[in-house]
């Protein structure tokens, strides 16, 4: 160690001394940060330490940049993120630097999809060392920081942090993502509780608020050796205080080997001059204490090879809220920082550097002017001086006290507060009181923000916003950024492109509604596709359809759409990393939901809708629906019947009104479908997991597809077969069985209606019955015809049921109805309106179709009566000749009642008979 | 003097600190302040070892430090306190110690209710003197207020919002002009208030609505809202604390075991949590589970088992005074007892056993009997 700072550690190692017990263990952090200190400012290569979203950094870097004019510049960032730099000056800040991965390579299988983002605004110290180094060709900036990869290496359980629920914006706040957050300069205690005790004696509210009293307000118009003693002593004090399990855990010092080395290769690559290079690099590590530290350090750290994931870099927009979120940072903290950077280059702080053609702001400094380098001078000791003075009090400035105090009332007006000048002079006077309790001559935003909730805020806020937000608002604001077009990636770029036609600016944040009279300017066709695209495509909220709609066969005329695609920017972007164009990325999403593990074939049927839909690609529909064919016969359950049965229909009629012959696929599918169906129907009767309503659509596949599969070439007696083989136990079931015995010819209507009648006669069946009538119910979409027969049902069981079985039953029949069969109550409506009477008289009239039908009876038995009969036995010869023609031997009509064993039994002992008769009698 | 006293105020309790800061305090007064703004907050919050005093002044009131220094910066202002909260949340308890730091009387009080006439916020008369010896300044009477407008010190009015709107308005006149005027004499008939008036009003945020306050009274006085505490650190000191001064208070010797005060905190903090996110009024219950409704329920076990019990505190009381303590609706109430008792308590005593076995069985108990 330098003899720098030998008076500054004697003064703390007495301290220590005098004030603790045991003064070893405090003594040995105190020296400890001395010698961090003294080896972080004697080392060859300057080494700057920043802290993130601090003004104070970024004056002292703008003052430095243009005093010591580096031809190199080393940055703490990811080094592959290097080439989207310059793709900064197309934004306006604060945007993202994101990197990307879906397809992973190295990864646990499901870690996916990567993201990583490292917002950048323009009060930061690194966009003063960005904008320097790219405005000036002569100067070369490396980033020397692990690969985006490497953070995913070296944390595969890093996880985003999640928005606080007391976001006030979370909109706003969301606009990062699901992205880990990465950034120059993370400078905050290692543990909570040293956290808790600064805010607590520091008598502030919370970090952001400490950091500003006691580090950031001191340092904005520090010099810059003072600066730099500062904040590496403030990063030694961290590293030096957290708990020693958690050194190990994290990787900071990998990190900082890595920034050493990836330094040196660079040096001895390049031949730079090391006192024309500056480090700039988190204050946190510039305290660090690896042996790779520093020019001389030794070369033992071996840099891992990167994944053979395929990383995707592009920009994203970013805000003030999604920074404070995604870092853990009080509310409002990164706008105050943005007022405060202002207000010290409006002040003559320091002249910023802005890149060339950077949208929004003010306008760009000229460039640095060609002044020589200053020597470098000898380090002085100015950390002493700095902590034994107490902080210049900043004087109070008035006018700006006055003006906030103003607008604040205003802008309370404006949100429904009932606020005065009266207020605002009370905001102004508590202010100074406030400010005064808390030992400060000047108010700080913070202080203003309490005083003017003191004084406005009352009971009740009037409006969706409070005070403390308003405070937020005028001390700043959020500030929301964008990507300009030329950074945007070529996907987002060509839907710009392709949307130009509607004459609307997308990229404002704003909503904008698109009316496309389609029939009129046949142009915008072409544009109402890729909205529908994008609609598939981007999350909810980036637009909506208000009028239109795209459906198989329909086609609409006129379109109106609300569009966000530009406060929605983020989502466009990261829909770039997917593919080219909006097409690629669509095919590809298809392609994976039918390749899925998991997909179904009615998943696939889906896709093949949607690929009808969106994409004019008949070869790619066909491979779709190929796909679907194979994934219906890999599947060993039915849940998806219904699903599959709907999508199948829907595509047949589709095909067969649009197109001159069915696809083969469908073929296929209508083929393998029938087959599959019939060999699964056995088990899906008797077992439990398969419910009525997928029986009633199996049935129903076999049933009303049956013409098209038959003429294909299937065999009716494999769907006889399977029906006789299905033997189910649940009412329900058992019902739709005996529909489907009525619809291969097995049963009769007037058997069914005999079961039915036997059912409602036997008190031990009658709980029951209700769920026999859900299965008929569901049976009507197999079997149509049975549609009358359900009316009647319907009509028998509220007629004869019990009220005890009815009454809970109905509930359960109406949601049924609603849920599972909404789509035949206008079939069942149809068929009653044509049963029962329309008008009231003629109710009382009325006799069910039902009641007193004719029984058909079978002819085998039946007592010829009346005068056909008679017709008949006195001209026999026609009835002779159908007899014979139906085999029957000649002199049938003596067979009568009575005829055969049984009659010769009855006849041999007429004992019984006679004994039956006298008991009738 | 405290001794005499079954509930001594705040500054004959904390007479002895308070004149010792008055002594220490070299820093700037206004107006008649006995204290300066840093140390009234000094006194209330508790010192700290790095406001460098000889003697440690213990916490009074816990809750956010910006609270505090908001409220005192408001009666160094211009405009009257209004501190709004949840009941319970010791509103009354931090207008008490603010006015003895600021003027050590913090007996000026007129408590707001439904027959609460502007004679209590004014004046009135002595009827016998009036007809003995007329109307003068020596046959009036002039109420809480109005002596802390002569003498120039705090005046506090409670439950603001319980008095009618027509009372609440004599305070506009109060506030704004600083003075009251006597018609009713020829002269001597204005009492103007002196430097280091002001007043601090409570107002209860579950009373909104019956006597909403006019805008122009609002804008009188600053609001400063107290929240319901929910730091559990927070919430266990200061049921410590105020339990300790109760037992103080009854001469009990008897322990709080920590296990138990655990508990207390977890109950309450597990009904809050069902309170938030019941759907309607049924289904959680009256109580605004304050953290004085806590010590309430402390207290109420403490006293049973000292006098009723083998004076030592157990799990099975404390159940029990908490059942008795916050039901107060039948059947609504006990419903939502049994739902947490056999929803919450009983996997507890399962998983964690030791004391939530004899809670869970306590509160059983006590819903069978109020059953």
């Amino acid at each position: 160690m330098t003899q720098t700072f030998t008076a500054l550690r004697d003064q703390l190692l007495g301290a220590a001394e005098a004030f603790t017990e045991d003064p070893r263990s405090v003594s040995g952090i105190l020296s400890g940060i001395v010698e961090d200190v003294d080896r972080a400012l004697t080392e060859k290569l300057e080494i700057f330490p920043v802290c993130h979203h601090s003004p104070a950094s970024a004056l002292a870097m703008a003052r430095r940049l243009r005093e010591k004019r580096p031809s190199v510049i080393y940055l703490e960032l990811c080094e592959d993120l290097r080439p989207i730099l310059g793709e900064l000056r197309n934004c306006r800040l604060p945007v993202a630097l994101q990197a990307f991965a879906s397809d992973l390579d190295g990864f646990p299988p499901g870690a996916g999809p990567l993201s990583v983002v490292a917002p950048v605004t323009e009060s930061s110290a690194e966009y003063q060392a960005i904008a320097y180094a790219l405005d000036n060709p002569d100067v070369e900036l490396v980033l020397v920081d692990r690969s985006v990869d490497h953070v995913f290496q070296w944390s595969p359980e890093l996880k985003p942090e999640k928005p606080s629920a007391d976001v006030d914006d979370p909109e706003e706040a969301a606009m990062h993502g699901e992205s880990v957050g990465i950034e120059i300069g993370d400078l905050r205690p290692g543990f909570a509780e040293l956290e808790e005790h600064l805010v607590h004696h520091g008598k502030v509210r919370h970090w952001s608020e400490w950091w500003d009293q006691y580090v950031e307000q001191p340092l904005v118009d520090a010099d810059y050796d003072s600066y730099r003693q500062v904040m590496v002593l403030i990063g030694s004090l961290f590293r030096r205080l957290r708990p020693s399990d958690r050194a190990k855990e994290d990787r900071d010092e990998d990190r900082e080997r890595y920034m050493w080395t990836r330094m040196r290769q660079h040096l001895a690559s390049s031949g730079a001059d090391p006192e024309r290079v500056m480090y700039v690099c988190g204050a946190f590590h510039a305290a660090s204490r690896v042996a790779e530290f520093g020019l001389d350090g030794a070369d033992t750290f071996e840099i891992t090879d990167r994944t053979a994931t395929k990383w995707l870099y592009g920009l994203i927009p970013s805000s003030h809220s999604a920074i404070e979120a995604q870092f853990g940072l009080a509310p409002g903290s990164v706008s105050i920082a943005s007022a405060t950077w202002e207000k010290a280059v409006r002040a003559g702080a320091a002249k910023p550097f802005r890149l060339a053609g950077q949208k929004g702001g003010k306008k760009p400094a000229k460039a640095a002017k060609a002044v020589a380098p200053k020597p470098p001078e000898a380090v002085t000791d100015k950390l002493s001086g700095f902590l034994a003075a107490p902080s210049a009090l900043a004087v109070l400035d008035e006018d700006e006290l006055r003006g906030w105090c103003v607008d604040i009332v205003r802008l309370a007006r404006r949100h429904g507060y009932l606020a005065s000048t009266a207020d605002a002079i009370a905001v102004y006077e508590t202010s100074i009181l406030l400010a005064g309790m808390r030992n400060r001559s000047r108010p700080t935003p913070y202080d203003f923000q309490d005083a003017a909730v003191t004084c406005i805020e009352k009971d009740a806020v009037p409006g969706r916003r409070d005070v403390r937000r308003l405070c937020e608002i005028l001390l700043g604001g959020d500030r929301v950024g964008q990507v300009g077009y030329d950074s945007l990636p070529p996907l987002a770029r060509d839907v710009l492109d392709r949307l130009a036609p509607l004459g609307l600016d997308l990229e404002k944040r704003t909503l904008q509604r698109a009316l496309m009279d389609l029939d009129a300017k046949p142009e915008l066709r072409a544009c109402s596709r890729v909205l529908w695209m994008l609609r598939y495509l981007l999350p909810e909220g980036a637009l909506k359809p208000i009028m239109g709609s795209k459906e198989l066969g329909k086609r609409s005329i006129q379109e109106s759409w609300d569009l966000w695609i530009g406060r929605e920017q983020r989502a466009l972007i990261e829909l770039g990393y997917e593919g080219v164009t909006l097409e690629q990325v669509f095919e590809l999403r298809l392609r994976k939901s039918v390749w899925d593990a998991k997909a179904t074939a009615s998943d696939a049927l889906r896709a093949v809708e949607d690929s009808i839909l969106y994409l004019d690609n008949p070869r790619f529909t066909e491979e779709l629906g190929e796909r679907a064919v194979e994934l219906l016969s890999a599947e060993r359950t039915v849940d998806d019947a219904p699903e599959v049965l709907k999508r199948v229909r829907r595509l047949l009629a589709y095909y067969r009104a649009n197109e001159p012959a069915l696809p083969r696929w469908t073929e296929l599918f209508v083929t393998g479908g029938y087959g599959h169906y019939c060999t699964l129907l056995p088990t899906a009767f008797s077992d439990e997991d398969s419910g009525v309503r997928q029986v009633a659509a199996m049935l129903g596949f076999l049933f009303t597809l049956e013409n098209l599969a038959l003429s294909l070439g299937c065999d009716r007696a494999q769907l006889e077969l399977a029906v006789r083989q299905s033997h189910p136990e649940a009412p329900g079931k058992v019902a739709l069985l005996w529909a489907a015995h009525t619809q291969i010819g097995v049963l009769t209507i007037a058997d069914l209606r005999e079961r039915c009648a036997d059912m409602l006669s036997n008190p031990l069946v009658i709980p029951t019955f209700p769920q026999y009538l859900s299965g008929f119910i569901q049976a009507l979409d197999p079997v149509p015809p049975l549609a009358g027969f359900v009316v009647e049902l319907l009509s028998g069981a509220f007629a004869k049921l019990p009220d005890a079985v009815l009454l809970p039953w109905l509930p359960t029949l109406i949601t049924t109805l609603k849920k599972e069969a909404a789509e035949y109550i206008p079939m069942l409506a149809r068929e009653a309106g044509r049963m029962f009477p329309g008008t009231l008289p003629a109710v009382d009239a009325w006799t069910p179709p039902w009641v007193g039908r004719a029984e058909p009876v079978a002819a085998v038995g039946a007592v010829p009566a009346g005068p056909v009969a008679a017709f008949l036995a006195g001209r026999p010869e026609s009835a002779d000749a159908v007899a014979a023609l139906l085999g029957c031997p000649p002199g049938w009509r003596e067979a009568g009642p009575g005829a055969g064993a049984a009659g010769e039994l009855v006849a041999s002992h007429p004992a019984t008979v006679e004994a039956v008769a006298a008991l009738i009698a | 003097m405290t001794e005499e006293l079954l509930r001594a105020p705040a500054e004959v309790k904390y007479a002895e600190e308070l004149a010792w800061l008055e002594s220490v305090d070299d820093g700037p007064k206004p107006f008649s302040w006995r204290l300066s703004p840093k140390m009234v907050r000094l006194f209330i919050l508790g010192s700290e070892r790095a406001d460098g005093l000889d003697r440690e002044i213990g916490q009074k009131w816990f809750g956010d430090r910006s609270f505090v220094e908001r409220a005192i910066v408001t009666l160094a202002s211009d405009r009257g306190l209004l501190l709004i909260g949840d009941p319970g949340t010791g509103k009354s308890w931090l207008a008490e110690l603010l006015s003895a730091a600021i003027c050590r009387n913090s007996t000026l009080v007129v408590q707001g209710t439904a027959g609460t006439t502007e004679d209590h916020i004014k004046y009135s008369w002595n009827v016998s003197m009036v007809i003995a010896k007329g109307q003068s300044r020596d046959s009036m009477i002039p109420s809480p207020i109005m002596t802390a407008m002569e003498q120039g010190v705090i005046g506090r009015f409670e439950e603001l919002t319980r008095s009618t709107s027509d009372v609440q308005d004599a305070l506009i006149s109060i506030l704004s002009e600083k003075y009251v005027s006597i018609p009713e004499l020829d002269d001597d008939n204005i009492v103007f208030a002196k430097p280091g008036f002001s007043i601090i009003a409570t107002a209860n945020s579950r009373d909104k609505g019956v006597n909403d306050l006019s805008s122009a009274l609002k804008r009188r006085f600053n609001f400063v809202k107290i929240p319901v505490v929910s730091n559990k650190k927070s919430e266990t000191e200061i049921v410590r604390y105020r339990t300790e001064e109760l037992l103080r208070r009854h001469q009990i010797e008897l322990d709080v075991p920590p296990t138990l005060l655990d508990i207390l905190l977890q109950s309450f903090a597990d009904l809050r949590k069902a309170a938030a996110s019941a759907g309607s009024d049924d289904e959680k219950l009256e109580s605004a589970l304050s953290t004085a409704e806590q010590i309430g329920v402390l207290e109420d076990a403490i006293l049973h088992s000292q006098f009723f019990g083998d004076k030592t505190l157990r799990a099975a009381t404390l159940a029990s005074s908490l059942v008795g303590s916050l039901v107060r609706r039948q059947p609504e109430d006990l419903a939502i007892f049994n739902k947490y008792l056999h929803g919450v308590v009983e996997p507890r005593a399962k998983k964690d056993g030791g004391d939530w076995d004899g809670f869970l069985d306590g509160g059983r108990q006590a819903i069978s009997t109020l059953s």
